[in-house]
């Protein structure tokens, strides 16, 4: 019933006809923007502990509450064994499931106690703990968030639990059309790469057991491979006494593990349809490899996105949505990580407008590397993606997250300041430069997901070859 | 508020000290200022200044929902909700997204039983053009036919990928409903059949805004950096000129508590998994029983240390999950019946009878013991902080002091709900266990897999 939903379906995905952000004349009585006020930038006290943790404080007020963000690089999806893909997501749910001091239960009767809770999960490149409380027990919750990392206990009935609900979640997810194209996707673009298997199997869940989540944990969760944010009522010798008390004394042994290699920035095009019989609609996917957070290329790829798929002013969603009337919602996502990065586009479509709509999408992708933007829609799309940093910037739990996840894929502490004037900084032809680069159609591989009869429209996109 | 309070740094040793505690300390509380101002064209006002952040939050809430829509127009609110975003005489269609998107905003709108939101979050440079556009739409739409069936097609797709084309088809929050209720203002899809979707005339959305969408049935909320003095202006500036227009009368919509339980069982053709909603009709906006069902939602099912978490999926370990939903709202942010409903997916060897014997069980030991004093402090604290969290961006916040103005005629009510949790008693849990939480007055829908369906029956 709203237009939010779009980002659950879509996730990291997500505007008028062409040209329309000059067509458009802006009505007379309407007041100018204000001046900008001056962009605040979070101001990070910094500490390393003996034993390597790094310790980022950025205390604010606004909030009876404190965030804390604990972040192990290399600990990821991309660090686990290919016969176990998605592991790292069960390592990351065991911690809160028992400690050498509690069970399952006390924990989240203690995080409740705290007003707050404790999580786990994995991304690509990092396994992030995280906890909140409010402002008055932000000590004990530390210390929470301690236990758990710290002296894990893995208990056997918690491990065949979590797998039994984790087989029984894949058979759900694997209904949805969302997940199927997800990991089809993901294959066609990044290949034998880790990134390419970040979804849970069968057969993986099932070689999951606790001598290999004790040993993944202790290749991963280290203190010289760790970094934590704390963020909210609190000052900062305050959190770093606090993160000496409860992580100074923690040692390890062993080797940390090894970071992931590069991801591929090409790929060869592969085109896929997934049947799903009696599908209403079809899901659309559109990839290709792209590069690293850390890549020359990264501010401006950010911005050619946006004006391509990142809102609803996008090209993409203005097109397909508000002109076409094809879907609810059609997006682009630049997925920028430590190793690699990729560019997938998505919408779900009725079936008789499936081949017109993957039209559509080509026809803006040549758009955008054929015609120089014009300065208006480039200035609203900065601004666009500067007010994101400004909104973001307004939660603390936000730019906690934001720190932890740019220290993970490689950026360093300034750059969430440096960001905004990065992105004010590209022009219209770096634009058309890495529309041309990034963009052509032909680079683009292709999943479907839907009814066998929509195979027919997609003659001229690619040879579909079906798959399950 | 925040900017305007000296910084007081938590005194940690004393946190140290205190690492047993289970209570929220009262510096935990966060209360917001709230001035309320009503234009002479009967347009509320709420302003809640915050100047930590360069950024805004507007919520324009209009007192219209899926009850009002006409009876032979399902799914019409919705439809016109979209239709505010295409478009008027003066800035035609395109126009509002971009000049949102130009002032680095966000914006969304979503359609509830008992009203329509429509909320912005944006630097603040960006307020004026903001509270222009929100004017000038609700003084008058395009009404125009291209844009009508371009939503209907839109609408139309979002229905496909919530509902026709997903597992499950949102059944906790659509079917249950049409289940429950027994006044077809309460029991009807709201998302729409698509025979009336498709039936929408101009004229319709020209009298819905005409009948809806005045300046006296609705109200303006700004939370962020802006004072109440430069909200009231600005309101007055932009807002001031639109003239009152006559609302309908609500429709009647109250209905007493079932007596008697409704139970089906759904066939669904895209899930794996079975599933499991039962919906419960609580009391009225107001009642004295509203906090504590609030408080029993959360001891039930609030998370992985609740009652139904730690009996269902934990020990019993019957289900994947446990959810609880106050029907597509919150629990203080409805203003006729509505459910609280529990859902979750349960393991394809277990039968639904089974979970519900569960459910019953744990219900049954609050109505006999209550619930002990340490399980109800953390339950609370955890709810305040809850409140705390989701008031913390601007744009929920104002949404939130908008809703609470047009629902209950006071904004200054998001600052009580707090106080109203913590007054809950292990005697009211009791007493709203044994009233709501009955076999009789409950409605559950058991959705099987098709493919599992069809074993049970072949057994049969």
């Amino acid at each position: 019933m709203t237009k939010s939903i779009l980002a659950l379906l879509i996730g990291a995905l997500i505007v008028p006809s062409v040209n329309a952000a000059d067509a458009a004349v802006m009505p007379k009585e309407l007041p100018a923007y204000a001046a900008d006020k001056p962009l605040p930038v979070p101001e990070i006290a910094k500490r390393t502990l003996a034993n390597g943790l790094t310790v980022w404080v950025v205390a604010r007020d606004a909030m009876p509450r404190v965030d804390y963000v604990l972040a192990f690089k290399n600990a990821g999806l991309a660090a686990d064994d290919a016969t176990r893909p998605g592991f790292a997501s069960t390592l990351a749910g065991l911690l809160s499931e028992g400690s050498e001091q509690r069970d399952s239960k006390a924990i989240a009767e203690t995080a409740q106690s705290y007003g707050g809770g404790v999580a786990a999960f994995a991304s690509n490149d990092g396994l992030i703990v995280s906890a909140d409380a409010l402002a008055s027990n932000a000590g004990p919750m530390l210390g929470l968030l301690a236990e758990i990392v710290r002296q894990p206990s893995f208990p056997e009935q918690e491990i065949a639990l979590a797998k039994a609900n984790a087989l029984q979640g894949l058979k759900a997810a694997e209904a949805q059309p969302g997940f199927r194209a997800e990991r089809a996707i993901l294959k066609a673009v990044y290949g034998e790469h880790p990134y390419a298997r970040t979804q849970t199997t069968e057969a993986g869940i099932n070689a999951i057991t606790r001598d290999a989540l004790v040993a993944a944990y202790r290749a991963r969760l280290r203190p010289d491979q760790a970094l934590l944010v704390v963020a909210g009522r609190i000052d900062a010798n305050a959190a770093f006494e606090l993160a000496q008390q409860r992580f100074g004394d923690w040692q390890v042994e062993g080797k940390a593990a090894a970071a992931t290699s590069p991801s591929a920035s090409s790929a060869t095009r592969s085109f896929v349809h997934l049947e799903r019989t009696g599908s209403v609609q079809s899901a659309l996917r559109i990839g290709r490899p792209a590069v690293a957070a850390t890549d020359a290329d990264y501010i401006a790829l950010r911005v050619t996105s946006t004006i391509l798929g990142g809102g609803f002013s996008s090209r993409l969603m203005q097109n397909l949505r508000e002109d076409k009337g094809y879907t609810y919602g059609a997006g682009l996502g630049y997925r920028a990580q430590m190793a690699g990065g990729a560019l997938i586009a998505a919408a779900d479509v009725r079936n008789e407008v499936t081949g017109a709509a993957l039209g559509e999408f080509f026809a803006e992708y040549k758009r955008i590397g054929a015609e120089v933007v014009s300065a208006s829609e480039l200035d609203m799309n900065k601004r666009y993606i500067a007010g994101g940093y400004l909104i973001g910037n307004q939660l603390q739990g936000a730019v906690a997250g934001s720190l932890a996840n740019n220290w993970l894929v490689g950026l360093p502490p300034e750059f969430l300041g440096e960001f905004v004037p990065k992105v004010r900084a590209v022009d219209a032809a770096q634009v058309q430069a890495i529309g041309k680069k990034y963009f052509a159609p032909e680079q683009q591989s292709i999943v479907v997901v839907g009814d066998a009869a929509v195979v027919a429209q997609l003659k001229g996109y690619g040879t579909f070859a079906d798959a399950k | 508020m925040s900017a305007l309070r000296t910084p007081k740094f938590l005194p940690f040793l004393i946190g140290l000290a205190l690492s047993a505690s289970t209570f929220a300390a009262d510096s935990d509380r966060f209360a917001l200022p709230i001035a309320v101002k009503t234009l002479t064209n009967g347009l509320t006002v709420v302003v809640s200044e915050d100047h930590s952040a360069p950024v805004v939050g507007i919520s324009v809430v209009y007192k219209v929902g899926m009850r009002s829509e006409p009876k032979n127009r399902t799914g019409f609110a919705h439809l016109f909700e979209h239709l505010m975003f295409e478009g008027t005489p003066s800035a035609p269609e395109g126009t509002f997204d971009k000049v949102i998107t130009g002032g680095g905003g966000r914006n969304n709108g979503s359609t509830r039983p008992d009203f329509t939101n429509y909320i912005e979050i944006a630097p603040v440079s960006a307020l004026e053009p903001i509270l222009w556009l929100e004017a000038d739409r609700m003084t008058t739409l395009d009404f125009n036919e291209k844009t009508l069936k371009n939503q209907q097609d839109v609408v139309k797709e979002e229905i496909r990928v919530n509902v026709k084309n997903q597992p499950y088809g949102g059944f906790m929050w659509i079917d249950i409903s049409q289940q429950a209720f027994s006044k077809w203002e309460n029991n009807h899809d709201g998302y729409g059949s698509f025979v009336d979707l498709e039936s929408a005339k101009i004229d319709d959305v020209r009298a819905f805004h005409r009948d809806y969408y005045g300046p006296n049935n609705a109200v303006l909320a700004l939370a962020g950096d802006v004072t109440p003095e430069q909200g009231f202006a600005l309101a007055e500036r932009y807002f001031g000129k639109i003239a009152k227009r006559d609302t309908p009368k609500r429709p009647e919509v109250d209905e007493p508590l079932n007596t008697a339980e409704r139970r089906i069982t759904q066939s669904d053709p895209l899930a794996q998994v079975p599933a499991v909603a039962i919906g419960y009709k609580i009391a009225e906006r107001g009642s004295a029983d509203q906090a504590p069902i609030a408080v029993l939602a959360d001891v039930l099912a609030g998370g992985d240390a609740s009652r139904l978490y730690q009996g269902l999926v934990k020990g019993k370990t019957m289900a994947l999950n446990i959810d609880s939903l106050f029907g597509l709202t919150g629990p203080f942010e409805y203003d006729g019946p509505t459910l609280l409903t529990l859902f979750a997916l349960y393991k394809p060897n277990i039968k639904v009878d089974d979970v519900l014997a569960e459910i019953d069980a744990q219900i049954a030991q609050v109505v006999k013991d209550g619930v002990a004093d340490a399980e109800l402090a953390r339950v609370k604290t955890a709810m305040l902080a809850d409140w705390n969290n989701s008031l913390e961006s601007f744009l929920s916040r104002a949404d939130t002091l908008a809703k609470y103005q047009a629902l209950w005629g006071d904004a200054k009510v998001a600052n009580q709900v707090p106080g109203w949790i913590q007054a809950v008693t292990s005697d009211d849990l009791k007493r709203v266990a044994a009233k709501y939480l009955t076999v009789a007055n409950r409605t559950v829908i058991d959705r099987k897999p098709a493919a599992m369906l069809a074993t049970d029956t072949e057994k049969k």
